[in-house]
């Protein structure tokens, strides 16, 4: 019809690919997620972090549309904030996986486009993982993926942490934990398979652990690129360990 | 001393020369009118009780509520002008709810509290063309007792929306008899039942009225079993066991 | 889907688009009919656009540069229009996309900078700030879906540091060694890179002049929307500059030597 203007909607989303993944085990937590942002086949940045510290006991990773990821972490960095001076302490771990749900679910109608891992350790000294869809349903999971290469790793970890299609050597059983060194070296080659099967995947890793309250640093005292990132001296410990990963 | 305080006691918003709110001051002679209320702190628990004034023979006494709960881990015993406190309450109990909905725990007792004396403190808020929230400073003291990672806890709240941290208790009309009395009984290692029993016999030396069954009533705050006002039979027990 | 066959595959209709601003297509529309649809603009679309901005971190600072043509549609329609533009003393920002709204964007920066000036209060807003600022202004507007249609550079050096980020209409932002806007992030992105990338340190001006150079010459080969006049911005420990205006020189002896189309019998 000539004479009306073509409509035309903005779309407000945009996806900027990566991948993250969360392994809790019996005492300790990893959080990790790839350092490449991209949009279409552009690469953006070969290092923009997905993967925050939220406090000394609880880990962030953020998949999916960047700017809301970003603005999302800073929203839930500043209500961490207010929590602590108001009721004079750190959120525990559980604590921070509900608000998390309900800050989500306030943008029900316009929704942050991310995906939200949140690992650490909880009030009673365990690992835990907590996973969220964009709108805020979530539940507390040994282990999870998401992101572009979500298809890719969740199996693997389906196989190698609930060992799904493995059977027990005779008159043994799976463990329900796995030990740090297992868990960081699964972790290490979920990211180097993403990267060379994906391409939204890859440049960096970075992989954070929480140690629970008096755990020792057992099997990761010489691990490569390592560095402590946390502030209190009697508590829960995070480190932060990155790896460089195929850029092309 | 009412000439001096003619000029000031007027408006919630006006220091006096000397430096006070006389508003506020008057509020608190306020509780002084009320009916005696004693709180106390033990590793075991907390336990509330307070003074039921029947004035009437005809009162039926049981409508007489002055221990509420919060949440399941609050209680509150309140002394002055009762019905303000449901005002607070209200706050506390919305408070507590949404702190749970929010963070799937159990707010702090502290928190709590926080909260109601922030409500406490708005009587100042607003100035004459807009609409004001609150007419006057709250007439009414609580009480507020519950159990949280902290322990057992026991806080009192002003009309000024000043809030502090007790061992023991006492507010109301008998309170300075029964606050020197709590300070010589009061011990660290106290159980609970040596604190219901402590509670009683304080209530019953600044009552005038006979202690019974209907004239007082009692609450507690445990580990596991949470806030829970005692009923009739438990209560009997405790008046004759002291 | 469009069902009515007699749309598919109409060329744009030059009687209403003659200069085929984006978007391209105007054609009879035969769908259902939205009978509130004038009563809120919910969105608008970029006019008259600018196209990439390039940057580089190098020895010194930051090396940004950006063309002088603002377009209309297909038509070149201003020729001396600024993209780069300094923010107090550490900053320069470059701009691709709606030049109305960037200058928009100018003002409340330019404003911004007064606000802080005449506190007086020994700060002053960093290139740091001025992106985050930046960011929060973009994602707002975005979020009100009444988005601010750029794409910005912004680069500067502040207490011995450099920096170099980008942030666009959505309020995405990121930081590289390397950064190119629109056009640029397809053609001279790759240049860029394989100059730049782990010799931020030590490349010099002169260089980093040439790498940027070429690149839009590059881009004015192969952009269509692009001219082959262009400035360029540094900024190091020294401060902020914006050149004058350069030339591009350009040769087309090659096209001698295409066969296959356009106007050769053979």
């Amino acid at each position: 019809m000539p004479g009306l203007p073509q409509q035309r909607q903005f779309n407000p989303y945009s996806e900027n690919g990566g991948t993250i993944l969360a392994i809790a085990g019996a005492d300790f937590s990893v959080i990790a997620g790839d350092t490449r942002q991209s949009e279409g086949y552009n690469i953006q940045t070969r290092y923009a972090p997905k993967v925050f510290r939220l406090t000394d006991r609880a880990v962030l990773a953020v998949n999916g549309f960047a700017a809301d990821g970003n603005m999302f972490v800073k929203s839930v960095k500043q209500r961490l904030e207010w929590y602590r001076h108001a009721h004079a302490k750190d959120m525990p771990l559980r604590a921070i996986a509900r608000l998390i749900q309900t800050m989500l679910y306030a943008r029900r109608f316009f929704p942050y486009y991310v995906y939200n891992i949140l690992g650490g350790i909880e009030e009673d000294g365990t690992g835990a993982v907590y996973s969220f869809d964009p709108v805020g349903s979530y539940e507390r999971e040994a282990c999870r993926a998401a992101g572009a290469a979500q298809s890719l790793v969740q199996p693997f970890l389906d196989n190698q942490i609930y060992f799904k299609n493995q059977l027990a050597a005779a008159g043994t059983s799976h463990p329900t934990h796995l030990p740090l060194p297992t868990v960081l070296s699964i972790v290490i080659d979920s990211f180097t398979s993403a990267t060379e099967r994906h391409i939204e995947v890859g440049d960096g890793l970075e992989m954070y652990v929480v140690l629970a309250k008096g755990r020792t640093l057992q099997g990761l005292e010489g691990i490569r690129g390592m560095q402590e990132l946390t502030t209190t001296d009697d508590g829960e410990r995070v480190f932060v360990v990155r790896r460089e990963l195929k850029k092309d | 001393m009412f000439l001096t305080r003619s000029e000031y006691d007027r408006g919630v918003n006006t220091f006096s020369p000397e430096g006070r709110l006389f508003q506020v001051e008057y509020a608190i002679e306020a509780i002084k009118l009320g009916s005696t209320t004693v709180g106390i702190r033990t590793p075991e628990g907390v336990v509330l009780a307070v003074e039921k004034r029947v004035q009437s023979p005809l009162l039926e006494s049981s409508s007489i509520e002055k221990i509420m709960e919060i949440d399941s881990h609050l209680g509150c015993a309140m002394s002055g002008l009762t019905a303000d406190a449901r005002t607070m309450i209200d706050h506390a109990r919305v408070t507590a709810q949404n702190h749970s909905f929010t963070y799937d725990e159990k707010i702090k007792v502290e928190s709590a509290t926080q909260a109601v004396c922030d409500l406490a403190l708005r009587f100042g808020e607003s100035v004459h063309d807009e609409e004001a929230m609150m007419s006057r400073p709250f007439g009414v003291a609580l009480l507020i007792a519950g159990i949280d990672e902290l322990g057992p806890q026991l806080y009192h709240t002003d009309p000024s929306g000043t809030f502090m941290k007790y061992d023991a208790k006492a507010i109301g009309s008998g309170s300075e008899a029964a606050q020197s009395e709590l300070q010589d009984k009061w011990h660290k290692q106290m159980t609970l039942r040596e604190a219901q029993i402590l509670t009683l016999r304080v209530l019953k030396q600044v009552m005038e009225e006979k202690l019974d069954h209907h004239n007082v009533q009692l609450a507690q705050v445990a580990p596991q079993i949470g806030f829970k006002i005692l009923d009739e039979k438990q209560l009997k027990e405790i008046i004759e066991a002291m | 889907m469009d069902h009515f066959p007699t749309n598919w595959g109409r060329p744009r209709n030059d009687a209403h688009d003659a200069y085929g601003t984006y978007p391209i297509a105007e054609r009879p529309y035969n769908g259902p009919k939205d009978s509130f649809s004038e009563g809120v603009q919910h969105t608008q679309q970029p006019i008259v656009t600018g196209t990439s901005v390039l940057a580089i971190k190098y020895k010194d600072g930051i090396m940004m540069a950006a063309d002088n043509l603002a377009s209309y549609g297909s038509l070149a329609r201003f020729k001396d229009v600024q993209r780069l533009h300094t923010v107090g003393n550490h900053t320069v920002i470059g701009a691709g996309g709606d030049m109305s709204d960037f200058q928009y964007i100018q003002n409340i920066l330019d404003e911004l900078i007064i606000d802080e000036f005449t506190a007086q209060d020994g700060h002053s807003l960093g290139p740091a700030e001025i992106h985050e600022y930046l960011a929060q202004v973009l994602y707002a507007r975005r979020s009100k879906m009444d988005p601010l249609w750029n794409s910005l550079l912004v680069g500067g050096f502040k207490d011995g540091k450099k920096f170099l980020a980008y942030v666009d209409l959505l309020g995405t932002t990121y930081s590289a060694s390397t950064l190119a806007t629109g056009y640029g992030a397809y053609i001279a992105q790759p240049l860029l890179r394989s100059a730049v990338e782990n010799n931020e340190d030590t490349l010099t001006e002169e260089a980093a002049r040439k790498i940027i150079e070429d690149s839009m010459r590059v881009l004015f080969y192969r952009d269509a929307r692009s001219i082959n006049k262009y400035q360029i911005a540094t900024i190091t420990a020294a401060g902020t500059s914006i050149s004058e205006s350069n030339h591009l020189e350009t040769s087309w002896d090659f096209a001698e030597g295409i066969r296959g189309y356009g106007a050769q019998t053979q």
